[in-house]
């Protein structure tokens, strides 16, 4: 017997043992998507639509009560693959919740003519006839619900991963299909299609900075298990270059998918050119599980050399909140204004995530969730306000929209104070427990330079809201038109939510409070 | 590989260092790394995104020697097999398909930019190099002499034990982009596919060409498709050649292809 075969014949190979019961969300999520890919494949185009969205709203529903049914849990599963555990579950349920606000707005039929904010047919050439005949034949491009709840399930795994290679798998699950949705807006497709190819592009870029540096922390530590790494580098008596530049090059990856400078120039791009359904639950979700994967990296592996990563952590994070604001306030479309503000808001959650400590962790949590409720329902807003072209972007085109139509108005002025942080609203618990957190793991000089920045960022969020109740309407038939049920329950429970987490936010932060420890 | 990975076995038990590279091994480096690196630069500054693909192709091919060189045979095999020969065919025949001759403009959109780039990676790979170059590696045992044989068993052994999730999530990933294809490329027809019959009539409405298109060529001298053939008063056709071939300016006339004497008789005729 040749020495191959006899090797064969003695391996034994343990068979996998998955817990199925914990990874339950990610399942279901999946199980969804794949079923829409079959509905895709076997219904009726005319049925589409309607069993889309049941399946997407009824999978997103029910992997959210699994998750709530995973209350309290505190282990590894899956080979030792996923963490279940309070932040992973807290940020899929966050993450969950977003979902089906994003679905209901891209589902939303009754704002555009033709239907939903997404192409009739993706592949027909812009402005062709090809194209006219589409929109005319009246068919939608109903593929955009599987592939959204395909994301959905990377953004449940990136958070839990505890293997840097699970989580590289996470992360490309979450954005392929967030590229490709990108490229598919109705109107302005040209537009769209570039921001989908600069994502593409940039975000394999990026990809590749987070895969290299995973290879780094292999070679340094002989292991891609997060806790692998901790015990690598607890071993160890000084930083190592290998440490060091596969730390950098991990973070390089991460802060990329969560928008932080200097690696945010796609954001202004992408959140313009998208779908503003779909940059409303990317802005929202896509924060959370990148945030997550951060903090489960910093903080589980590579906590260890918190004193070697800070300071370029306190670098990345001022350079965020400065970008983010000033920069905000040169721009003239509504859907550009946001994107630099979340950038902005990227360098706020920094300093929570700079704090390394259970605070830390918490209060970034809560203000991930107070932040997203905030950004799918000021997205969903921006839908409403459209002219014959479309959406009506433009700054100018939103002049006197106070006195037109006080209700819509006042409702994206509520979102713009919680951007800004004022008093009531969610903002300012989150920003302020953000803040005490960072204050407390003595980040201080970061705390004042966050609250500065907060004031230029009220700037301009002022601006809009003056620009809407105070200057006179201009005439280009600019107008809010009434939505469906669908986005009218999506605006509302994020205004809800706003002033929720802003008045009570006790049991919010409470639960925040008790997710707060990572499982090792 | 017997002869290139003499020296590595002994070397799993020889702790005191770092693993030292064998005679063969050093060689098998210093020969094709060179080629790699070369390759790698040749592929970004070639102007042909052909030529871009096939020097991809030779740096995949020298890093499967360098798995195969380090123990990893299973690797090495799968590098040459999926991504030099599946993946990178692939991508030539989408090249072909695109057509070879588009090359990408080179044109700078933003001033400066190139330059900027040129010296951010410089800096780069400077940092990586003094980085790596100083880090401190650790003493590894190496695979040992059995890992050759065991190679594929051990790979099979994490993947469906310890990254069986990943393993499986990766189908996500599959899926996404099949039906990504789908939906950037595949057009679904809007109103029916119309009938031979109906195109029939609707040649005949349109009232243009109703007859084949006459064929190229003159006859009995030249029939290339690059000449177009004659109408009875001697005027070449527009209609029996590629408007294609005539937009290039390959077409030739058939009076400039005869020899001087007929078509001096052909002009007295006129």
């Amino acid at each position: 017997m040749s020495p191959l075969t006899s090797s064969v014949l003695t391996a034994t190979i343990q068979a996998p043992k998955i817990e199925y019961s914990q990874v339950a969300p990610m399942l279901i999520v999946l199980g969804a998507a794949v079923l829409g890919v079959l509905v895709e494949a076997f219904a009726a185009r005319r049925l589409r639509y309607g069993l889309q969205l049941g399946i997407a709203l009824v999978g997103l529903l029910a992997a959210l009560v699994s998750v709530a049914l995973l209350a309290g849990a505190h282990h590894i599963v899956a080979m030792g693959a996923v963490a279940v555990d309070g932040p992973t579950l807290f940020m899929q349920g966050s993450i969950l919740v977003f979902a089906v606000l994003g679905v209901l707005t891209m589902a939303e039929r009754s704002l555009d003519p033709g239907g939903t904010a997404f192409a009739a047919q993706a592949a027909s050439v812009p402005g062709s006839t090809a194209e006219r005949d589409a929109v005319g034949a009246g068919i939608m491009q109903t593929e955009v619900f599987p592939l959204t709840m395909f994301a959905v399930s990377g953004m449940l795994l990136f958070p839990a991963s505890t293997d840097l290679l699970t989580m590289f798998v996470a992360l490309e699950v979450l954005s392929l299909p967030l590229y490709l949705l990108a490229g598919m807006a109705r109107r302005r497709r040209l537009l769209s299609q570039e921001a989908a190819l600069k994502y593409f592009l940039l975000g394999a870029f990026s990809s590749t900075f987070f895969l290299y540096g995973v290879a780094l922390l292999y070679g340094y530590s002989g292991s891609i298990s997060l806790t692998g790494i901790a015990d690598a580098v607890s071993g160890a008596t000084g930083g190592d270059a290998l440490l060091l530049i596969g730390t950098a090059l991990v973070s390089v990856g991460l802060l990329f998918k969560l928008g932080a400078a200097p690696f945010h120039s796609w954001t202004p791009d992408v959140y313009q050119g998208a779908p503003t359904p779909l940059t409303g639950f990317m802005a929202a979700a896509t924060k959370v599980a990148a945030f997550g994967a951060l903090l489960r990296v910093l903080y589980v592996a590579l906590g260890g050399v918190r004193w070697d990563w800070r300071p370029m952590m306190w670098a990345v994070a001022i350079l965020t909140m400065v970008v983010g604001a000033v920069v905000a306030i040169t721009q003239t479309d509504v859907k550009r204004m946001l994107a630099y503000s979340s950038i902005a808001h990227a360098g706020f959650l920094l300093t929570g995530v700079i704090a390394t400590s259970r605070a830390g962790l918490s209060s970034v949590m809560f203000y991930l969730l107070a932040y997203g409720f905030s950004t799918i329902g000021a997205f969903a807003v921006v839908t409403l306000v459209r002219n014959s072209g479309g959406e009506a972007t433009h700054l100018s085109q939103w002049a006197g929209l106070g006195r037109r139509s006080p209700l819509v108005a006042g409702i994206f002025t509520l979102f713009l104070l919680a951007f800004a942080g004022i008093p009531l609203t969610s903002g300012f618990t989150s920003k302020f427990a953000v803040f005490s957190a960072a204050m407390a793991g003595g980040a201080a000089p970061l705390v004042v330079i966050g609250v500065l920045v907060s004031a230029v960022a009220a700037f301009f969020y002022v601006r809009v809201i003056v620009l809407m109740f105070f200057s006179e309407p201009v005439g280009d038939g600019t107008s809010v038109v009434l939505p469906s049920a669908l986005t009218t329950i999506a605006i509302t429970v994020g205004a809800a939510m706003t002033v929720v987490l802003g008045v009570l936010p006790g049991w919010f932060l409470h639960l925040a409070d008790q997710a707060a420890v990572f499982v090792r | 590989m017997r002869t290139i990975l003499a020296g590595l076995p002994g070397l799993a038990a020889a702790t005191a260092t770092a693993p030292a590279m064998g005679t063969g091994e050093v060689w098998l480096f210093w020969i094709l790394a060179p080629i790699a690196v070369l390759a790698a630069l040749g592929m970004l500054v070639a102007k042909k995104a052909v030529h871009s693909a096939l020097l991809l192709a030779l740096v995949m091919f020298c890093l499967a020697v360098f798995y195969i060189a380090e123990q990893a045979p299973f690797l090495g095999i799968v590098q040459i097999v999926v991504y030099t020969g599946a993946v990178m065919m692939l991508f030539l025949f989408v090249l072909m398909l695109v057509g070879v001759d588009s090359s990408d403009s080179l044109v700078e959109t933003l001033r400066g930019q190139r330059l900027a780039g040129l010296l951010a990676g410089a800096g780069f790979a400077a940092l990586l190099m003094g980085g790596i170059g100083s880090a401190a590696l650790g003493t590894r045992a190496g695979l040992g002499p059995q890992s050759a044989s065991r190679n594929v068993v051990d790979i099979a052994t994490l993947l469906f034990t310890r990254y069986t999730w990943a393993f499986e999530i990766t189908s996500a990933l599959l899926i996404t982009a099949a039906l990504g294809t789908m939906v950037l490329a595949h057009r679904e027809r809007t109103a029916p596919r119309p009938t031979q019959r109906e195109l029939s009539e609707q040649r005949f409405r349109s009232g243009g060409q109703l007859t084949p298109l006459p064929a190229p060529g003159v006859f009995a001298r030249h029939n290339g498709v690059h000449v177009p053939g004659l109408l009875p008063d001697g005027t070449p056709s527009e209609l029996s050649i590629n408007k294609v071939l005539a937009a290039r300016g390959d077409i030739r006339s058939g009076q400039e292809l005869d020899t001087p004497g007929i078509a001096a008789s052909t002009e007295e005729e006129k």
